[in-house]
């Protein structure tokens, strides 16, 4: 028992110690380690951690070392906010993340209100940038850009009768919504818009009822879950008709749950998946990941959250500063197509990233996310 | 006309599966008056489990897909079974004669642990099963196309449902089960060794979980540690409306929650048919507020 005291005790001062032994530029990160989308916070943790390490090796920003602190948003608001009220507690400069536009709507004003500056990776709902904060940026594109993306490439295939299914989440509801105001202006029918209850398995319900109403081309606006489970159950309802997805979708876990067969010729919009990006800060990024952790990123979103922690160091190498308020004036005004994983990467005046992002991608019959030109 | 049959057999099937939840939820309620939350969570080890002896033993190439299948079940129950019996033995029976909340509590408590330990073994991906386990062909019915899985579905979970009620009301074990779900303390003077009795409803409650856990995985093919608690909520919600402590009950709430799931998704709202259910819900307990089946107070379970 004494023993096991001693332990504790000792573990106890190792942890006061190691937080204390700082001097170091403090750094947030909150993802969804744990919950439904823990696929993509668990690569975020490492994304971020891996070019922390590497910056470390070479000698810290300013001198100093980079300290990350990572905390678990479950996918779930209320669990974010308490997870940001433990960030802006603990004087860091900026926080990276996180994924679900909900998730983050419920940190905004946390971090705000601290003084944090926030850099989002894949909430990409509109009205996040639309409040006026000024320290609020984020790396990945918005839902009104993927609308326009998805409202031409409907055009460009030329199809009549279009369904649209989100799943009542923010991200999915916005995006769902700003395609269908796009698709009315360009006289695109709209035949059938409805949601889905997300984390349900069985959804021959909604694609009889889809079915009935006839449409050309259906896009599904929610994560890939959902989307593998409703191709897997159209394709055994025996019914053909094409469907595409958005970024949320960009998964490979989605052939996996939908089988190969009937996953071919979905499409979707999103990003350029890690394997395609072809910048030489990309490559050996991707490289250096594969080395450490024995696969690419799989999903883009973690890189994205790594593009945010590479624009606040920039911002604080260009500042030489950690003042939030210089940090984040400088990635307004200063800092112009800095070379990012994803590409090149300036702000606007809200925070938003500039520039076309997304992609078409097409599932090919083995399975693959085929890039389409 | 085609549609809402077709909806209906949608509905059916995923109510199947929801009454088999459900009656875990209504056993333990019957003879231990405590919601086991945890229940979802078991029926979550179930579909894990499934997963795992499938493809480590590779029944399913050995035998044929039917009796690979079925072995598997026989597997899946048993192991799941002695996990519900170990639960009660750790969570629930030290606080049996303490206030039911601290069981409730303690109940909430293995459910969240259950759930972070098969993320913490498995990890938080999904996992999906592998495809065409069992042939797949559409039946036709009234000449709709029915997915055989579908009926196959419905069917074993019928069936696992009427040898549960003859087992209850026939066997002697049954008579016992219903006993105590009476009365604990005069069961227990009868001779009844009563803490046998909540062990095999701990054995068969999860058991039951289990293989609808397996179900689902081998129907939808998909599986993931949160999916216990979607499907809890829904079987709980089930129990209830079929009146909880009952056997029969649990099977129609199960089914007619999912029949009303799919009709108000295919002719109000889809977005609106939890909203829709749970109003359903809400009147039928106005009226009937121990449940549909729920007023035979005196043969609960």
């Amino acid at each position: 028992m004494k023993r096991l005291l001693c332990l504790v005790a000792g573990l106890f001062c190792a942890m006061v110690t190691s937080t204390q032994a700082a001097d170091a530029v403090k750094i947030g990160l909150m993802g969804p380690l744990t919950g439904a989308w823990a696929g993509e916070g668990q690569e975020m943790k490492q994304v971020v951690g891996l070019l922390a390490e590497e910056l470390n090796q070479q000698g810290g920003v300013n001198g100093k070392k980079v300290e990350i602190l990572n905390e678990d948003d479950a996918g779930d608001p209320r669990q974010a906010s308490l997870a940001a009220n433990r960030l802006a507690t603990q004087g860091v400069v900026a926080v990276i993340g996180t994924y679900g536009s909900a998730i983050t709507e419920a940190t905004q004003n946390i971090y705000d209100e601290a003084g944090v500056i926030q850099v989002a990776n894949g909430s990409t709902a509109i009205r996040l940038s639309e409040k006026g904060l000024a320290s609020f940026f984020r790396t990945c594109p918005r839902d009104d850009e993927q609308g326009k993306v998805a409202t031409a490439t409907i055009r460009k295939l030329g199809f009549k009768k279009v369904a649209i299914i989100h799943d009542s989440t923010s991200y999915a509801k916005g995006l769902a919504e700003e395609t269908r105001t796009n698709l009315k202006n360009e006289n695109i029918p709209v035949v059938f818009f409805d949601a889905l209850t997300p984390g349900e398995r069985d959804y021959n319900t909604i694609l009889t009822k889809m079915k009935a109403a006839d449409p050309d081309f259906v896009f599904f606006t929610g994560y890939y879950p959902e989307a593998g489970l409703l191709l897997r159950q159209k394709k055994e309802m025996g019914w053909a008709v094409p469907f595409m997805g958005g970024d949320a979708v960009n998964n490979p876990e989605l052939v996996k749950i939908a089988g190969t067969a009937a996953a071919e010729g979905f499409l979707f919009l999103t990003p350029p998946l890690p394997k395609d990006l072809d910048t030489p800060e990309a490559r050996a990024f991707v490289a250096a990941f594969e080395k450490k952790f024995g696969n690419a990123p799989r999903s883009i979103y973690p890189v994205l959250a790594g593009d945010g922690f590479r624009v606040i160091i920039e911002a604080i190498k260009g500042t030489g500063s950690t003042d939030p308020v210089k940090v984040s004036t400088y990635l307004k005004k200063s800092l112009k197509d800095f070379p990012g994983l994803t590409g090149k990467i300036s702000f606007n005046d809200k925070g938003d990233r500039v520039g076309e992002v997304y992609r078409v991608y097409k599932v090919d019959n083995q399975g693959s996310f085929i890039l389409q030109p | 006309m085609e549609q809402f049959f077709q909806q209906l057999t949608n509905g059916l099937a995923i109510g199947g599966i929801y009454a088999l939840i459900a009656l875990g939820y209504t056993m333990v309620y019957g003879v231990l008056r405590l919601i086991n939350f945890a229940h979802g969570d078991l029926f979550t080890i179930g579909a894990y489990l499934g997963l795992t002896l499938l493809t480590s033993l590779a029944l399913t190439e050995h035998l044929s897909g039917f009796l690979g299948v079925g072995l598997l079940a026989l597997m899946v129950m048993g192991l799941v079974s002695l996990i519900g019996i170990l639960l009660e033995r750790i969570a629930y029976r030290p606080l049996r004669e303490s206030h039911r909340l601290s069981a409730v509590v303690s109940a909430l408590g293995a459910s969240i642990f259950f759930q972070n330990a098969i993320m913490l073994i498995y990890g938080a991906k999904y996992y999906v099963y592998p495809q065409n386990l069992l042939p797949n062909t559409p039946i036709f019915i009234l000449g709709m196309p029915i997915p055989l899985m579908r009926i196959l579905i419905l069917l074993a979970s019928i069936l696992m449902m009427i040898a549960l009620y003859l087992f209850v009301q026939k066997t002697r074990i049954g008579t016992a089960i219903r006993a105590t779900a009476i009365d604990q303390a005069a069961a227990r003077l009868m001779g009844i060794d009563v803490n046998r009795v909540i062990m095999i409803v701990f054995c068969i409650g999860p058991a039951l979980g289990g293989a609808a856990g397996m179900m689902v995985g081998i129907y939808y093919g998909q599986i993931n540690f949160t999916m216990g608690w979607i499907y809890g909520l829904k079987a709980f919600t089930a129990a209830i409306l079929g009146g909880i402590g009952n056997i029969p009950g649990a099977m129609l709430g199960g089914l007619l929650l999912g029949v009303i799931e799919s009709l108000s998704s295919a002719y109000i709202s889809m977005a609106w048919k939890d909203a829709i259910a749970f109003v359903v819900l809400i009147l039928i307990l106005i009226v009937r507020p121990t449940g549909l089946l729920g007023e035979r107070v005196a043969e609960k379970i």
